[in-house]
């Protein structure tokens, strides 16, 4: 079993959990990292990697973003074509987007991700407080 | 003497509405740290959540427009920001936070390149003139065209501040030289 890939929050940069053992990879908080290649590489090499070894198993992927910026849209959208192609390919899996219920912007654009979605359940909820 | 003239400058920025200023260089820690302190601001204003978000929102892609626009001067030798070269640097940007009635509005302001004007002109007015839903379209277009992170002028950045804005934006151009203007971005939420 590979290990965890954790990464803290800091104030321009989300939480990443992704939590192997249950299936379950979460990203959370606000994104306008400065390098937005350099702090998405190694989240996009980590998911590769597991979703290239999960086959035909189920998975969910929580997003709960406060904020990001445009150039981190770019790096989500490239985080959802990853989980759509692996459904494409025989796995279950789910997108979850969680959004502040006052900000409908940020529910606007979990819509928008969403649309795209073809192979993957995507699920739109409220951020619970 | 000193009182007098900063107590000026005070009204002057109060007497424009203005609530918060930068005047300097832009760059990714001055985001951080200016971004911090407007967090703040916008708390303490008691901005409703959505509000506090598109300014803060607007405010980082301006920002963000001006260092990746002067991306390419990284490394040169800058003057220092008392010269009055400093004032010739595109990385040298004026932000400010304003009220209008009971809008905020976010103001930014840096050196371009004159053969770039036409371009981001054209741009700056397709973008002004659609609609919220065509500019959801386009910026999924857009999303999706241009591979490059952060490439210098995604116009990802403009369409983000329009999109997040609750009237058209407003932009404008001063002559500097031969080979500058100056560009001013106006956007209101």
């Amino acid at each position: 079993m590979r290990d965890p890939l954790k990464i803290e929050q800091s104030s321009r940069t989300p939480a990443v959990d992704f939590d192997y053992a249950n299936n379950h990879l979460k990203i959370s908080g606000e994104s306008y990292p400065e390098d937005v290649t350099e702090f998405y590489r190694p989240v996009f090499k980590a998911l590769d990697d597991y979703l290239g070894a999960l086959g035909e198993g189920g998975c969910r992927f929580d997003f709960a973003l406060i904020y990001l910026n445009s150039s981190s849209a770019k790096a989500v959208m490239m985080l959802m074509d990853k989980l759509e192609a692996a459904a494409a390919n025989g796995a279950t899996v789910d997108v979850y987007w969680f959004y502040d219920k006052e900000d409908d912007t940020m529910q606007e654009i979990g819509e928008e991700f969403g649309e795209d979605l073809e192979n993957a359940t995507f699920h739109l909820e409220k951020m619970v407080d | 003497m000193l009182a007098g003239q900063l107590l000026d400058l005070r009204s002057k920025l109060h007497n424009h509405g203005v609530i918060f200023a930068y005047s300097g260089y832009v760059t990714e820690p001055v985001l951080s740290g200016v971004g911090e302190a407007l967090k703040q601001k916008l708390t303490i204003d008691d901005a409703d959540t959505k509000t506090l978000r598109s300014v803060f929102a607007i405010f980082v892609e301006q920002m963000q427009n001006i260092i990746r626009y002067s991306a390419e001067s990284v490394g040169q030798e800058l003057p220092a920001p008392t010269e009055e070269g400093a004032l010739m640097e595109m990385r040298y940007g004026i932000l400010t936070i304003g009220r209008e009635e009971d809008d905020y509005v976010v103001c930014a302001g840096n050196l371009v390149r004159k053969e770039d004007v036409g371009r981001l002109k054209e741009r700056l007015e397709r973008i002004r003139n659609m609609s919220k839903e065509d500019l959801k379209v386009l910026y999924k277009e857009q999303l999706r065209a241009d591979p490059e992170q952060g490439s210098k002028g995604a116009g990802l950045g403009l369409m983000e501040i329009a999109r997040r804005a609750s009237m058209p934006i407003e932009f404008d151009f001063a002559d500097i030289d031969g080979d500058h203007v100056f560009f001013a971005l106006k956007a209101t939420i």
